[in-house]
């Protein structure tokens, strides 16, 4: 099966093309030097083409997905779309069901989607939609800031343990990296109570998150594993929490990287930037997030985006829900998965003149516009905590057009204007950096850019094309194009394959599901097991004979290795 | 003026979904036009034409058209939903959702409504000279906010539900609710002629006055002492106080 695309404005930051007109050829799913004149030919005609986009933090699949769909039955009264002969029916915004999550990110030119957060324990249901979702490559981030075996290993000062176990709880969890949650946090919720800043003690185990961020970091690149530590900071969503989040990433200064690419990626930063002491004199810092970035190359974060209108957050931060539920008097899910972190899910609908609501969404783009280098802040909406994915052509276009920002900005809240820096801000994104922030950058943060997010030779054929020609139109005044053009591939090809023509879905392939299958020396995995033994005998519900994900589960898998290296520590 | 008056062709055993019984949808249109509108029959795809007998007099805007429905419409769902103006006047029963998202207009019904009759309405009127079911102006499943605006007169009983998740508006019950009227209530007001239970949990705004018996209080209101109300004096409550609520309920 060969494909031919002409005539395409490739935008490919990693390979230095902007928007040159480039062919490309696509041979058995990945991108070869040329084909045979068998090919098959697309023309783009002239329309911007670039890698399938690249997801790094998306709330797509397991316990909490669906328990959001469950609390929420009125969310799946819109988005509803019948069945065709190819495609299921859909429904929902913010919580969609299991399909529309595979053809809603194709719609949008997406081929690629990281879970990002997953109890091990859960994670069977995990990948059970996982093996549902249609068309787009997948994995899932496994949650380990607040297992009792990785903060006894803390504790003891035993890396090789706390390898161990990371090893295994991905293997057990069929997942692809460390994602790290309010650290401690999970634990001290189960006694209703939470951990404030870097330095609490955690009861019971004496450790503390800056053990526990630190640790995590260092056994990360032991492991050698593709993506670094996923940390959702402690104190989110608290007023005056951007110092816990600077004090949290300069911790990772401590760990040297094991591969070119970040120690420590810091997720949904808009709601980690708070200025403030309370909600009314809330405000944003940004400008001071963006500047420690700026001057870091050890750490990348995402945007988080908000987007008004409803969203249903969801997390493994117990308490912070349960504070939020309390604020909104709106309806709550707790979670508690034994002895693995907390969840909560809290419906939110944000609103323009609420100025709490109006900062939040400035911050976002704040943190966009002043980081310099777009490798270091991809663009999300922390789906859909922040608000849907399907709202990423609204940001793109927020982020090339300073005219609809002001457009926007007339619209909202006045504190906007008072409490954050947005208003003053003209930077314009280009094509090739949006390219970065949802492509490029993403698959260099998780660490697959050898074959995703660019279309270099022995890439993945994930490709699309935008019906817009980056050559004749001006971002900044046709922001309404550029913002359907994002909501609508024209084409999304998928290895190889076109799944999306003219914004429908065509085929339905089953895409692959990452996870990492890291080696430790047996020593320390056998004494590990002696822990895990006595936890799963006195303290888990199930059996641990129960506990793996079976590779059943996991029916398309993509196997990275990763294994034990020494770790230099500076 | 037009008015249109439909019939079922034959007794509808089936329920039927026909969102398209509305002004807004008939306003200005010709027999031919309204009789190929579609609506559903259980799975079936089908339209107005096929189930009713369709006469229209007249002509004129979805303001200017009134509806007139003779026989049994009991399984006939969603009828005036989102209707904006105009009038619909019912001469027997209807079956669930009846005026479901209305904002303007006004339906009027001879028999009993089944359960939902004024959804997450927003505007206009709704009379109702029967009885009506369940979730009478309520939100449908999971929402937060069920009526929002315009007014509800039932002659009959209504049962449980009245007014659940109720964010405006006015729903007024001669005879007797079932339990919990204004469960979740967060704004309006409603007030039942006859005898009720456990009204108003959850209550964070709004008003409900009840001027027959209560059989049992929830234990969530506040005593306030005596208070009168257009002339007759009533316990005042406020609640729920477990929510810190500014619910008013008034009880004889």
């Amino acid at each position: 099966m060969e494909l031919l695309i002409k005539n395409g404005a490739v935008f490919d930051p990693v390979n230095g093309i902007k928007g040159d007109k480039t062919d490309i050829s696509v041979k058995d799913g990945k991108i070869v030097n040329n084909v045979s004149s068998k090919a098959t030919v697309l023309d783009a005609g002239g329309r911007l083409v670039m890698a399938g986009g690249v997801d790094a933090h998306s709330h797509i699949a397991g316990a909490k997905v669906n328990v959001g769909r469950m609390m929420r039955p009125e969310d799946s009264r819109s988005g509803i779309s019948p069945r065709t002969k190819i495609t299921r029916p859909c429904t929902g915004y913010t919580v969609p069901n299991v399909y529309a999550m595979g053809y809603r990110y194709a719609q949008m030119g997406y081929t690629t989607v990281f879970e990002a957060a997953q109890a091990i324990m859960k994670a069977r249901h995990t990948h059970e939609e996982l093996e549902e979702i249609p068309i787009i490559d997948k994995g899932a981030l496994t949650l380990f800031g607040s297992n009792w075996p990785t903060m006894d290993f803390v504790r003891e000062k035993n890396m090789d343990k706390l390898a161990a176990y990371v090893a295994w709880g991905l293997l057990a969890s069929r997942g692809f990296g460390i994602k790290c949650v309010n650290p401690g946090g999970g634990e001290m919720w189960g006694f209703g109570k939470n951990v404030t800043g870097l330095d609490d003690v955690v009861p019971s185990f004496d450790v503390t998150p800056r053990e526990i961020i630190v640790s995590l970091m260092k056994v990360n690149e032991m492991l050698g594993l593709p993506h670094s530590v996923h940390l959702h900071c402690n104190n989110l969503g608290n007023p005056g929490n951007y110092k816990t989040t600077l004090a949290s990433m300069e911790l990772a200064n401590q760990v040297k990287a094991s591969k070119d690419r970040q120690v420590m990626h810091v997720t949904h930063l808009l709601f980690n930037s708070w200025g403030g002491t309370n909600w009314g004199d809330f405000e944003s810092k940004a400008d001071e997030i963006a500047n420690f970035l700026n001057n870091h190359d050890n750490i990348t974060g995402d945007m988080g985006q908000m987007i008004f209108g409803s969203a249903t957050t969801m997390t493994a931060d117990g308490p912070k829900q349960y504070a939020n539920a309390k604020l909104l008097h709106a309806k709550w899910s707790n979670g508690d998965v034994e002895l693995e972190d907390a969840s909560g899910v809290v419906p939110i609908y944000y609103v323009k003149q609420i100025s709490v609501h109006a900062i939040m969404w400035a911050i976002g783009l704040e943190l966009a516009l002043l980081t310099k280098d777009p490798y270091k802040m991809l663009l999300t909406t922390d789906h859909p905590n922040g608000g849907p994915f399907v709202n990423y052509s609204e940001v793109i276009s927020l982020l090339m057009s300073n005219k609809k920002r002001q457009e926007e900005i007339k619209t909202v809240h006045e504190a906007v204007h008072a409490k954050t820096k947005l208003p003053g801000l003209d930077r314009e994104l280009d094509f090739s950096e949006i390219a970065i922030m949802t492509r490029a950058g993403t698959s260099k943060v998780l660490g697959l850019l050898d074959t995703k997010g660019h279309l270099g030779v022995g890439a993945d054929a994930d490709i699309s094309i935008y019906d817009i020609k980056p050559d004749q139109i001006d971002p900044s005044v046709e922001h309404a194009k550029i913002k359907s053009a994002f909501s609508s591939a024209a084409y999304t090809i998928k290895g190889g394959q076109v799944v999306v023509k003219d914004g429908q879905i065509t085929a339905t392939p089953l895409g692959r599901t990452y996870w990492v299958d890291a080696k430790v020396p047996q020593q320390h995995h056998d004494e590990m097991m002696k822990d895990i033994v006595r936890k799963f005998k006195n303290y888990y519900s199930i059996q641990l004979a129960n506990y793996m994900v079976q590779d059943e589960y996991v029916s398309h898998p993509q196997v990275i290795k990763a294994g034990a290296i020494p770790v230099e520590v500076n | 003026m037009q008015t249109v008056t439909i019939k079922p062709r034959k007794e509808i055993k089936i329920s039927v979904e026909a969102e398209n019984i509305s002004p807004d949808k008939f306003g200005g249109k010709t027999e031919k036009e309204i009789q190929s509108l579609v609506a559903w029959m259980g799975n079936q795809k089908t339209t107005l034409g096929e189930l009713f007998s369709v006469k229209v007099e007249g002509s004129g805007p979805a303001a200017d058209t009134k509806i007139v429905l003779e026989g049994d419409f009991s399984r006939v769902k969603r009828i005036g939903e989102g209707m904006t103006a105009g009038l619909i006047m019912i001469n027997g029963n209807v079956d669930m959702h009846l005026g479901a998202k209305m904002s303007g207009g006004k339906i009027s019904v001879k028999g009993n409504v089944d359960s939902w009759a004024g959804r997450e309405m927003k505007g206009g009127e709704l009379i109702v000279e029967g009885n009506a079911a369940y979730y009478l102006g309520a939100g449908y499943r999971g929402e937060s906010c069920g009526m929002r605006g315009g007014k509800i007169t039932v002659l009959g009983n209504a049962l449980d539900f009245v007014g659940e998740h109720m964010c405006g508006g006015e729903i007024f019950v001669k005879g007797n609710t079932g339990i919990l009227p204004g469960l979740s209530n967060n704004g309006g007001k409603i007030v039942i002629g006859g005898n009720t239970s456990r009204p108003g949990s959850e209550m964070s705004k709004g008003t409900i006055i009840v001027n027959g018996k209560v059989d049992e209080m929830m234990p969530v209101f506040k005593l306030e002492g005596d208070e009168a109300v257009d002339g007759v004096t009533y316990k005042k409550y406020t609640g729920d106080v477990i929510g810190n609520g500014k619910g008013l309920l008034y009880v004889k």
